[in-house]
């Protein structure tokens, strides 16, 4: 009784979002099939045969995982498939081979139970490791355990789960290889109570572009199969037995979702101009050279921030002249004209060179970074990485923006070594672009402030919010206890970010901004009214900033500015924009 | 006998797929591997061993090679840790 009127109330649980994408339909449940093992004591004559037993399935399991890597690499793609390469590995480990036959010999226990043991160990110590992406990988090994196990009980193959109609399908955890074996036209989402966002489950659904809720502890006990559920991979939540009405809300949203995904292809080649001309740039970042692909894939109009910090990162010597000038050619050029703002090093900070030993500082955020490290003994470092970007600047549109300044002298010590990098080229007759155009990174609050002095010593302005909402508003952005106290849309960090935009404009430079806030949809309207020239946002969020773009005119953002400056708190603020953009673009209020 | 220390620098440490090409390399080499972050050592031929060491980013990691190709296998890991830092961010 308490089961049937249970069964029929609408159960709204929340998860976290996995894979984007609607879904809705009857679940069904997919046991990871358990294994049952039952310990026996081996008599002496059996054991050798065991042992022979156990190096079987091991092999078996071997061709097995090769068939699914080479199956997997086809179907889904190669990253995905080396995860069963680990796999792999796993079976041919000595600690967990030899053990398991010390098991077998010395304890003379029956193959699959020592092999249950020995995983078993592994697996406990593995989810005592910190961090969510090793924890997961004890998913890892259950699934190798369950496969060998498989092996020496004999029950060869593991069923390939047919579905008889499409479904959502839901699991306590899904392995690697559960998500490869299911038929997956059939797949119409995936809800688990296990699992992140990084674990292989989830980044497998994204790859398959599948709508995927995990983390959704103990819904297993709520749920019996052929009950009909939404899952929203959007916001991650899972709906159990809906009421018609929700079905209506959520086949509405379903259909607007497609719609959005489709309409926003069309958007690759065309400007990012407003109804009323309006033409603005829209850029993306990149932090890796091969991240240049993705951009040029996103249509975006070129190269709005390329962080160097990673040549400095990643080895233990300093990258010469020669190299840094062979990696920025390489990606000016495959660019093809399109601008590229290359920023120099920002070191310091949370990034420490290995080539450098920067002394312990107390507040390392307040202390030597960007271009604070450009001085002394610092100077060659830099003119070192200038005049492999002056060189390369012969070989498309290079822009040059300097990090971290907080005062003009900063912006002109760097004009002046420039200029020195130029006088010697120009000696020495090696091309370069003679008009390249150099940026100052607005970060600070200081240079915020003075932000129309600053332009006067340079060609832009880009503002980098991530840090400049830290240092305004005395919030270390890495401290969770005051997580809370980051807030983008703070009517100080706003009203910095108008100043600024206006104060580069009285001096005739452009002003972009080059942090998160860039790439969020919400206030896209607000920075279209603050007058900002340049977005640079991230890939994925590229196409739908430009829909935003394309379907406003700037007058209409100018009367969202006014409101918004007149607000005192972040809460009004967000629930202003939320209003207005969900009745201003009724078509996509699914992602306000 | 040789001995070097590293510091891991992709961003999500040595999680599976690192740990696999770790023990891929060194099982390359006659030599013997072992591998130890914060005084927990483990063989570098073993992935368990590897993925047990939960070495995150910025962690630094010992490695000590014995054989008659230990200078070969030194290099070889060295280029995966520093140069190609596992071959990801």
């Amino acid at each position: 009784m308490d089961n049937l009127s249970t069964q029929k109330e609408e159960q709204v649980l929340q998860g976290v979002a996995a894979s984007p994408g609607i879904a809705m339909g009857p679940v069904v449940f997919f046991g990871s099939e358990l294994v049952t093992v039952e310990q026996r004591t081996l008599a002496d004559s059996e054991i050798n045969r065991e042992v022979e037993t156990f190096c079987k399935a091991i092999e078996k399991a071997k061709t097995d995982l090769q068939k699914l890597v080479e199956k997997t690499a086809l179907s889904i793609g190669r990253e995905s498939a080396k995860i069963f390469e680990v796999h792999q590995l796993l079976l041919e480990d000595v600690l967990i081979v030899d053990e398991t036959v010390k098991r077998i010999r010395e304890e003379k226990k029956n193959a699959d139970q020592a092999f249950l043991e020995v995983m078993e160990n592994f697996e406990v110590s593995l989810e005592s490791i910190e961090g969510e992406y090793l924890k997961a990988r004890a998913a890892d090994i259950r699934d190798v355990k369950r496969r060998v196990i498989r092996n020496i009980q004999g029950n060869a193959h593991p069923r390939q789960k047919k579905l008889k109609e499409p479904a959502i399908i839901f699991a306590k955890e899904l392995t690697p290889s559960d998500t490869v074996n299911i038929e997956r036209n059939k797949v119409l989402g995936f809800a688990m109570d296990f699992g992140g966002r990084t674990s292989h489950a989830a980044i497998m659904a994204r790859s398959i572009k599948v709508p995927s809720v995990v983390g959704l502890k103990k819904i297993g006990q709520l749920l019996h199969t052929g009950d009909f559920v939404i899952l929203d991979g959007n916001s991650g939540v899972l709906i159990i037995n809906p009421t018609l009405k929700t079905i209506d809300e959520y086949k509405r949203k379903f259909s607007d979702y497609r719609n959005i995904q489709n309409k926003l292809k069309h958007l690759k080649g065309l400007p990012a101009r407003t109804r009323d001309g309006k033409d603005i740039e829209l850029s993306a970042n990149i932090e890796f050279p091969d991240e240049v692909k993705a951009v040029k894939e996103s249509g975006a109009d070129g190269v709005g921030l390329f962080r160097t910090e990673y040549l400095y990162l990643t080895k233990s010597e300093l990258p010469t002249e020669e190299e840094q000038f062979n990696e920025y050619k390489s990606i000016v050029k495959s660019l093809n004209d399109q601008p590229i703002i290359i920023r120099t090093f920002d070191l310091g900070g949370d990034k420490a060179p290995k080539a450098i030993s920067l002394p312990p500082e107390a507040n390392p955020f307040l202390g030597a970074r960007g271009i604070r490290l450009y001085r002394d003994e610092g100077i060659n470092l830099f003119k070192t990485q200038l005049r492999a970007i002056v060189r390369a600047s012969a070989y498309g549109k290079v822009r040059i923006m300097f990090p971290m300044i907080s005062c003009v002298s900063e912006i002109r010590y760097c004009q002046q070594v420039l200029n020195d990098v130029k006088d010697e080229f120009r000696k020495q007759g090696i091309p370069f672009a003679e008009d390249i155009p150099v940026g100052a990174m607005i970060e600070v609050p200081s240079a915020a402030v003075i932000a129309d002095i600053i332009s006067q010593e340079c060609d832009f302005l880009s503002i980098g919010t991530n840090d400049l909402i830290q240092y305004a508003l005395a919030v270390d952005r890495g401290n969770e206890h005051i997580a809370y106290l980051y807030q983008p849309y703070n009517p100080s960090v706003l009203r910095l970010v108008k100043d600024v935009i206006q104060k580069g404009h009285k001096n005739g430079v452009w002003v972009g901004i080059c942090g998160e806030m860039a790439s969020d949809p919400l206030i896209t309207m607000l920075l279209i009214g603050m007058g900002l020239d340049e977005f640079s946002v991230s890939p994925v969020s590229l196409l739908l900033i430009k829909e935003i773009i394309r379907r406003v005119e700037c007058a209409e953002c100018i009367n969202i500015v006014e409101e918004v400056i007149s607000f005192g708190t972040p809460d009004e603020i967000v629930k202003y924009l939320r209003k207005v953009m969900k009745n201003r673009f009724q078509d996509l209020y699914l992602l306000f | 006998m040789i001995e070097k220390s590293f510091t891991i620098t992709n961003k999500l440490g040595i999680h599976a797929r690192p740990a696999g090409l770790l023990v891929k390399t060194s099982s390359r080499y006659k030599s013997s591997a072992f591998i130890s972050n914060e005084g927990h050592e483990v063989n570098a031929k073993s992935i368990m061993g590897v993925l047990m060491l939960g070495a995150a980013f910025g962690s630094t990691i010992h490695l000590r090679l014995d054989g008659e190709d230990e200078q070969e296998a030194m290099k070889a890991l060295e280029d995966l840790i520093v140069n190609r830092h596992f071959d990801e961010e």
